[in-house]
């Protein structure tokens, strides 16, 4: 428990590395006992990466609309925007016009939950539900009326990926730089080459969408914590009438994060359709913008928490999608089985008897359930991130804190 | 030299309601100028107008001598005006620097804060006015007394030379109390002029330079503090003669209405909220809980009423052990219960009265059966409730809400004595309601202990509490701390025992720190 503490006081840039690489040798010793490989291959972590990236994008929009004290459940729908327009841009105007134009149709769509729920305050979850009900239609005619597919359009372009130079065999002026991690990975060093392999699926082929969003973290950090707007759109989430008080003009705040909100997970959608797919295709969102806000909460309203929230559940979704056997997913059972009995261990240390038992129960369910079968389904690492987000309410719900006024309708001068 | 404020003919009309009917006020620069009188004479509406909150009707209002209109608080706070609330407009998840700087943020290039500066220009005016307060700490940590330094320290921040302090008191424990009146005298000394509402008329006593008083929308009289009374100021206020909430001779029988016995409630992390608690009320006994709120005193009331889980203990109604009852069987079992929060908890602000009136005894006659309302039976009882306690409203259809505050309360007490409980809860009776009202509530709680109801009265109004119960015992961190007669005690000492600056051994015989005794201004004081 002393390390713990002693991680705890850690600087956020030294203590997340540091969580990741235990959770890495968490997989690498789980797969010793499994005799899976999936679970830190080089594919299996770019995976994570092209699924992590959109749901980053939309929790991120979620946060700028939830911290001004906006539910916003139609990011699904923002996204699903982002994707049509993101595809139509990308056809009509090229690749990085397709990622603005996407951002633009997000930030409509942000821009018509703003307009529900701030001037006209109708319920937020209403508001977000219409979005969603409303995206998946408006798109499917506008395919229809433009690409006369009412489900797929024509092939995009992309913006792109790099290749880091040293780590991952990246290119400077013509020059093919070493792949360092390659070589570690093909040394088969316990530990050590998993690292690299799971490192490298990060930066070989890392879309410059990817990069954006990395930049964003600390940006929307410095944004939301350093900045005058910032401020102010805090105090739209946590006491507006206390901002109202100072002449601030709640409304005009929540507009704008609102509409940031769209825009960003509009962005995502034009990722998922332009980089990813390479054409706009209905449904491929698959549910990516309510995966974003799984992992705003996951994350408790913090950008790096939401980082942290969209790897770990695109690390899920990316595993499944090279698990046909159902074994991979079928060792995540046994790092559940871990991951419960450390939390059971926290529960008793804390006296919580309420948790440990239920960690405890969930732990040996667990467990059981890896003894007794060989594989999963693929439903489970379907459902997993809900589940994940699920558990985190019901063990540290206590540590979360949403905004103080989120989700209620705003009035002025009441 | 002009007088820096000099409001003149003010009158503000609302729908039905005269609020301030040709008021003057004239402050001069430097003093503490309070503002008295009863809910209702329109103290609040006045200070409302000087902050430009709302318009008058008519008259002028002169600041340093020129002539000015607000038309948003902006323009007062430009004026050199600041207001700080009752109700405090903080953020909790802040810090104090944010919660300051708020809307007023020195700012670099690019949007970002310069927090550097703020701090400093922080700092500058807590030394200017001998106010200290530390600039990281997050709101949520503070206390009551804090946070009003907070808001205090915002208006300064933004340059104000003239504060208004709307009943800055209400919050506060005496001892805290005398930490704002020496903040008060600082700012005065770095040269401000304080504005006031009060009514607490000792309190304006020792603090004020002057008094405006209003009664009924009109200035009444504005004195210069000195040789001035309590009871001078209080007729001012009432203009007639002075209710109390004194009680009688003692009802109180030995009959064992409701007993508690070690309880304990803890919160999710297993922290006690409230421990060990031992009380019994017998029939006819007024109980009531001193305590500065977050002391467990909410707590107590959900064990007893059933809304927390006792962890450890037994609590006892009529000898009838109800630790593990629902809330319904304990109301059925008879429970009366005024809650803290009636907008919260006590109404449904949409429903008609006579479905409040059902509200908690809607499984008894004559509101219904356990599975059926009786509307007849409902309404019946809801005109008894209106006649006898005297709500005053056109009729029993009419939503919750379009009721005044004291109103609403009348109805909810009406509802909970006129179920015939044994015993009766009542947090916070009065809070909130206007002097009429409460005097209403006190006769109805008396009658209803003389009647033999045993009654947990909980309130932050200490005189109430003195004037009522047979017995007063005072809370802190979750526990009792003192157990006093209240033919004995003065709001400063009970003070004393809620902040625990005194402590009694638990034979109850141990008296408080020597500086609490003698303050006899406490006669009068609304």
């Amino acid at each position: 428990m002393g390390v713990l503490k002693r991680l705890h006081d850690l600087p956020a840039w030294a203590r997340w590395p540091l969580y990741a690489l235990l959770g890495i040798l968490l997989l690498t010793i789980v797969q010793s006992i499994s005799g899976t490989e999936r679970l830190t291959q080089v594919s299996t972590s770019r995976e994570m990466l092209r699924w992590a990236v959109p749901i980053f994008l939309a929790g991120l929009g979620g946060l700028f609309s939830e911290r001004a004290g906006v539910v916003n459940i139609g990011l699904e729908g923002m996204l699903i925007l982002g994707m049509w327009f993101g595809a139509w841009g990308s056809i009509e105007y090229g690749p990085w016009w397709g990622l603005v134009i996407g951002m633009i149709g997000g930030g409509l769509g942000g821009l018509l939950h703003a307009i529900a729920t701030v001037s006209f305050q109708v319920d937020h979850i209403i508001s977000g539900v219409a979005i969603n009900i409303l995206a998946p239609a408006i798109t499917r005619y506008l395919s229809d009326e433009i690409w006369a597919s009412p489900t797929t359009s024509p092939r995009t372009t992309s913006v792109g990926d790099w290749d880091v130079p040293f780590l991952a065999g990246g290119t400077i002026f013509g020059w093919e730089s070493p792949d360092v991690l390659l070589d570690i990975g093909k040394a088969e060093w316990w530990y050590v080459s998993d690292v690299a392999n799971l490192a490298r699926g990060l930066l070989r082929g890392t879309h410059w969408v990817a990069i954006a969003a990395l930049v964003l973290v600390p940006v929307t950090t410095w944004i939301i914590w350093r900045t005058r707007f910032g401020l102010r759109l805090r105090i739209a989430g946590e006491n507006p009438a206390a901002g109202e008080a100072q002449g601030i003009n709640i409304a005009r705040y929540k507009y704008v994060a609102v509409t940031i909100s769209g825009a960003l997970a509009g962005l995502g959608g034009a990722f998922i359709s332009t980089e990813l797919s390479g054409l706009f295709q209905g449904g491929n969102s698959a549910g990516r913008g309510f995966i974003g806000l799984a992992a705003l909460i996951f994350g408790n309203w913090r950008p790096g928490g939401v980082l942290a929230g969209a790897l770990l559940f695109g690390y899920v979704f990316g595993l499944d999608l090279k698990d046909l056997d159902g074994t991979a997913s079928h060792a995540l059972l046994l790092v559940n089985t871990i991951v419960f009995g450390a939390v059971l261990v926290w529960a008793i240390s804390k006296r919580r008897l309420t948790d440990a038992v239920l960690a405890g129960v969930l732990g040996s369910g667990a467990f059981i359930w890896w003894l007794s079968v060989d594989s999963v389904p693929s439903w489970w690492s379907n459902i997993l991130p809900f589940v994940l987000v699920l558990l985190v309410l019901l063990f540290f719900s206590q540590r979360l804190r949403m905004p103080a006024k989120l989700g209620e309708p705003y009035r002025k001068g009441s | 030299m002009p007088a820096v404020i000099e409001l003149s003919g003010i009158t503000k009309r609302f729908p039905g309601v005269v609020a301030n009917d040709n008021v003057n006020l004239t402050v001069e620069s430097g003093e503490i100028h309070a503002i008295c009188g009863e809910n209702g004479a329109g103290k609040s509406t006045l200070m409302k107008i000087l902050y430009g909150m709302q318009r008058a009707d008519e008259g002028t209002m002169k600041v340093d001598g020129n002539i000015v209109t607000f038309g948003s608080p902006t323009d007062a706070i430009e004026a050199g005006i600041g207001m700080v609330h009752q109700h405090f407009m903080l953020a909790d998840q802040l810090t104090v620097l944010e919660n300051v700087v708020l809307g007023a943020e020195p700012v670099r290039a690019g949007g970002a804060i310069n927090f550097k500066e703020a701090k400093a220009h922080l700092s500058e005016v807590g030394a200017d006015y001998g106010l200290t307060i530390d600039p990281d700490d997050m709101v949520e940590t503070l206390e009551v007394g804090e946070r009003q330094r907070v808001e205090i320290i915002k208006v300064l921040y933004r340059g104000a030379r003239i504060l208004i302090l709307d009943e800055p008191t209400a919050v506060l424990v005496p001892q805290e109390v005398e930490a704002l009146f020496d903040n008060m005298r600082e700012l005065k000394a770095g040269g401000a002029t304080i504005l006031f509402i009060d009514h607490k008329l000792d309190e304006v006593l020792e603090i004020s330079d002057s008094i405006t008083v209003l009664r009924q929308g009109k200035t009444v009289a504005t004195l210069k503090n000195d040789g001035v009374t309590a009871h001078d100021l209080a007729e001012l206020m009432v203009g007639s003669e002075l209710p109390t909430p004194e009680t009688a001779e003692s009802t109180v029988t030995d009959k064992v209405a409701l007993s508690l016995r070690d309880v304990t409630v803890v919160d999710d992390d297993g922290r006690s909220l409230i421990e060990d608690i031992n009380l019994t009320i017998h029939k006819g006994e007024i109980l009531g809980i001193a305590g500065v709120e977050g002391n467990g005193q909410a707590e107590l009331v959900d064990a007893i009423v059933g809304t927390a889980t006792v962890r450890r203990g037994s609590v006892e109604l009529l000898g009838t052990d109800i630790t593990s009852m629902s809330v319904r069987k304990r109301r059925e079992a008879g429970i009366g219960y005024v809650p803290e929060d009636r907008h919260h908890e006590g109404l449904m602000l949409q429903a008609p009265l006579w479905e409040n009136a059902a509200l908690g005894h809607q499984t008894q006659e004559p509101y219904g059966s356990r599975w059926f309302m009786n509307r007849n039976g409902a309404r019946a009882q809801t005109e008894l409730i209106r006649e006898q306690f005297d709500v005053r409203t056109p009729n029993i259809d009419v939503a919750a809400h379009a009721l005044s505050g004291g109103n609403q309360q009348k109805l909810i007490i009406g509802r909970e004595l006129t179920s015939n409980p044994s015993l009766l809860l009542a947090a916070h009776p009065t809070r909130g309601i206007d002097v009429g009202a409460q005097a209403a509530v006190w006769d109805q709680i008396r009658s209803a202990r003389a009647a033999g109801l045993a009654t947990l009265l909980i309130s932050a109004d200490l005189d109430e509490l003195i004037g009522l119960s047979d017995t007063i015992v005072v809370m802190l961190r979750g526990r009792m701390v003192a157990r006093l007669s209240p033919n004995e005690v003065t709001p400063r000492d009970l003070g004393a025992y809620m902040t625990g600056a005194a402590s009694q051994n638990s034979d109850g015989h141990s008296s408080p720190d020597s500086n609490s005794s003698t303050d006899s201004a406490n006669e009068v004081t609304y």
